[in-house]
């Protein structure tokens, strides 16, 4: 049974290494950062199977952050977990550091370079049929915005996906419904997004990706056998300060003094309420 | 009188050959299948196959993630559809993060894709992937050295990528050459007036250029480039400064492959006067492939020319 307090407080935790990383940092994507933090928590500390003492362990679950620039929150993961030192996450994007505004591979934990959008499903089709072809039990999880679904090349993915019967393949998308121009249904409408998953041969299954009681249940997945599975996780862009909450200018800004300590603040208080 | 052998048919047999020996050998195709002759590799390895139909971009980081979970994918397709339309994907999907992934581009310059057009007719894909780090790129001469390059770029860790043709490609070597990557080569020396850099199913129009101008008095020495990345600079150099005068002879666009290539070498370590044989910066018609060549600039009349032109300036004379 997932220790669902401790999911809580591991995201109050990741929630102000991203604070902390993007004020230091002078940049970073706080909003989608924010909005997938409970998911990507959820993820490394109860359902994926990993070792951060042997980052390339072939039976390792892979993990692919399709929408790259939300790096900030899986680093203060992986620097939790001891992929990399905690020390390293001042360095986020300084000079030479490893830790830049978009995962790669140089980074002990990291499958793939990502970041540039639409992509990651495509990669992660391609470790699942790794996968059946080598007989070896591992699973894919990709975790994608929702603003990136425009991406055709995704669904040339969602339709590889289905082909090959990938049970082992697990998409997420982070469903804040806001991207950089705007809301996601004004910019290029994806509704009915749950039907067009289904449509593609995938079970879909929708969740509250802020409710860590349902995304446990990620663990248990696949639930049907021979299909791979797309969750749409509805979440909201900058959760958890509530004045970034929902807000579209939130995408990429970074908070100036004031607006950090605030936001610190908040996070602090609900910190100490563990 | 031309011989030919099919570059396509060379490639699978060499990759059937390669899964034989190691399990870990795919094939990735865009419904392209038909289009480089696997029929055979699907037979025998029909879990070693795999297709994502007609989407390239897919076929291309789909075989990234492949690669990082340690198999050695062959995407194979025609070489626009890999270097054009999953460019970022081979850029940021393959090469940034020096992925184990080989990419075999069918239908290379303008001959290649005789009577399809421009729309299959492929003489932009080496200057595009030059353009990126970390590819390792490869031309091979004809069918046999196809069968060896692709065993070579096996065995090397990290994205490469070989170009093949038609399936009708001009035998241009005697086929008991070895094939060693990254190495140029002289293919005929008859003398230090002039270096022609050639490479490809180009080859045989290089050589019958040299041929030519030796009964004129005129000695030139061939050279074959079939590793553009990384390209054995050195050598190059060395034969620049021996011969004072170069040719280069490609079926590629003038602009990015190995007529650019050589320039760079030449403009940074040796300046002697160069003339580049390929694709003058347009869009070829289709036809026979001879006839094409013929017609845009790869003739052998146009060869000497160039030569005779290289040399003029080379003494002084106006060319």
């Amino acid at each position: 049974m997932a220790n669902l307090k401790l999911l809580a407080e591991k995201a109050v935790q990741t929630r102000i290494a991203i604070l902390q990383m993007i004020y230091q940092g002078k940049g970073g994507h706080i909003g989608g950062a924010l909005s997938c933090t409970d998911i990507l928590v959820t993820l490394y500390y109860t359902v994926m199977r990993i070792d951060p003492k042997n980052p390339g362990w072939e039976g390792r679950d892979r993990f692919v952050l399709s929408k790259g620039h939300s790096v900030e929150g899986l680093y203060a993961i992986l620097a939790d977990l001891g992929f990399i030192p905690r020390a390293e996450l001042d360095s986020y994007r300084g000079f030479g550091s490893r830790l830049i505004g978009h995962p790669s591979n140089k980074v002990p934990g990291i499958e793939v370079n990502t970041g540039a959008l639409g992509h990651g499903l495509s990669v992660g089709v391609g470790m699942a049929l790794a996968g059946k072809m080598d007989q070896k039990d591992h699973k894919v999880y990709v975790l994608m915005g929702d603003g990136e679904l425009a991406e055709g090349s995704v669904w040339e993915a969602a339709m590889a996906g289905s082909h090959y019967k990938l049970d082992n393949l697990i998409g997420i998308v982070d469903r804040n419904r806001l991207q950089i121009g705007g809301s996601t249904e004004d910019v290029m409408a994806l509704e009915d997004l749950k039907a067009k998953w289904q449509a593609f041969g995938w079970e879909a299954l929708e969740v509250d990706g802020h409710d860590f009681n349902s995304l446990v249940e990620l663990a248990k997945l696949p639930i049907v056998p021979g299909k791979p599975h797309m969750i749409i996780a509805n979440t909201i862009k900058g959760k958890g300060i509530s004045f970034m909450e929902n807000e579209v200018g939130w995408h990429h800004r970074v908070p100036n003094e004031e607006e950090y300590a605030q936001a610190l603040q908040e996070l602090e208080l609900r910190m100490g309420a563990f | 009188m031309i011989k030919y052998a099919s570059t396509r048919a060379a490639f699978i047999d060499s990759l059937t050959e390669l899964a034989g020996s190691n399990p870990k050998t795919v094939l990735v195709c865009a419904d392209s299948a038909k289009v480089i002759w696997a029929d055979g590799f699907k037979e025998r390895f029909p879990e070693r196959f795999i297709d994502v139909g007609i989407a390239e971009q897919n076929a291309v980081a789909c075989a990234a993630g492949l690669a990082s979970c340690g198999l050695i994918p062959f995407v194979a397709t025609y070489a626009g559809f890999i270097t054009m339309r999953a460019c970022e994907q081979v850029r940021t999907f393959v090469a940034y993060p020096n992925l184990n992934v080989k990419m075999v581009g069918a239908n290379g310059g303008i001959g290649a894709g005789e009577r399809e057009g421009v729309t299959h007719q492929f003489f932009e894909d080496l200057g595009i992937l030059r353009a990126i780090p970390g590819i390792t790129i490869v031309v091979p001469a004809d069918a046999s050295q196809v069968g060896k390059a692709v065993k070579a770029v096996a065995n090397i860790p990290g994205p490469a990528y070989v170009r093949i043709g038609s399936g009708r490609d001009p035998v241009a070597l005697d086929a008991d050459l070895p094939f060693e990557l990254g190495k140029t080569r002289v293919l005929k020396a008859f003398g230090d007036d002039v270096a022609i850099f050639t490479n490809g199913h180009a080859i045989p129009r290089a050589l019958a250029g040299a041929e030519e101008l030796s009964k004129a008095g005129i000695k030139a020495t061939v050279v074959e480039v079939h590793t553009l990345k990384p390209l054995e600079t050195e050598a190059i150099a060395e034969i620049l400064a021996k011969t004072g005068a170069a040719v280069t002879v490609e079926d590629h666009s003038i602009i990015g492959g190995l007529g650019s290539a050589i320039a760079e070498v030449i403009a940074e370590q040796v300046p002697v006067p160069l003339a580049r044989i390929g694709l003058r910066d347009r869009f070829p018609e289709s036809g026979p492939a001879e006839q094409l060549m013929d017609a845009y600039g790869l003739s052998v009349g146009d060869i000497t020319a160039a030569c005779r032109q290289v040399l003029a300036r080379k003494e002084g004379r106006h060319g």
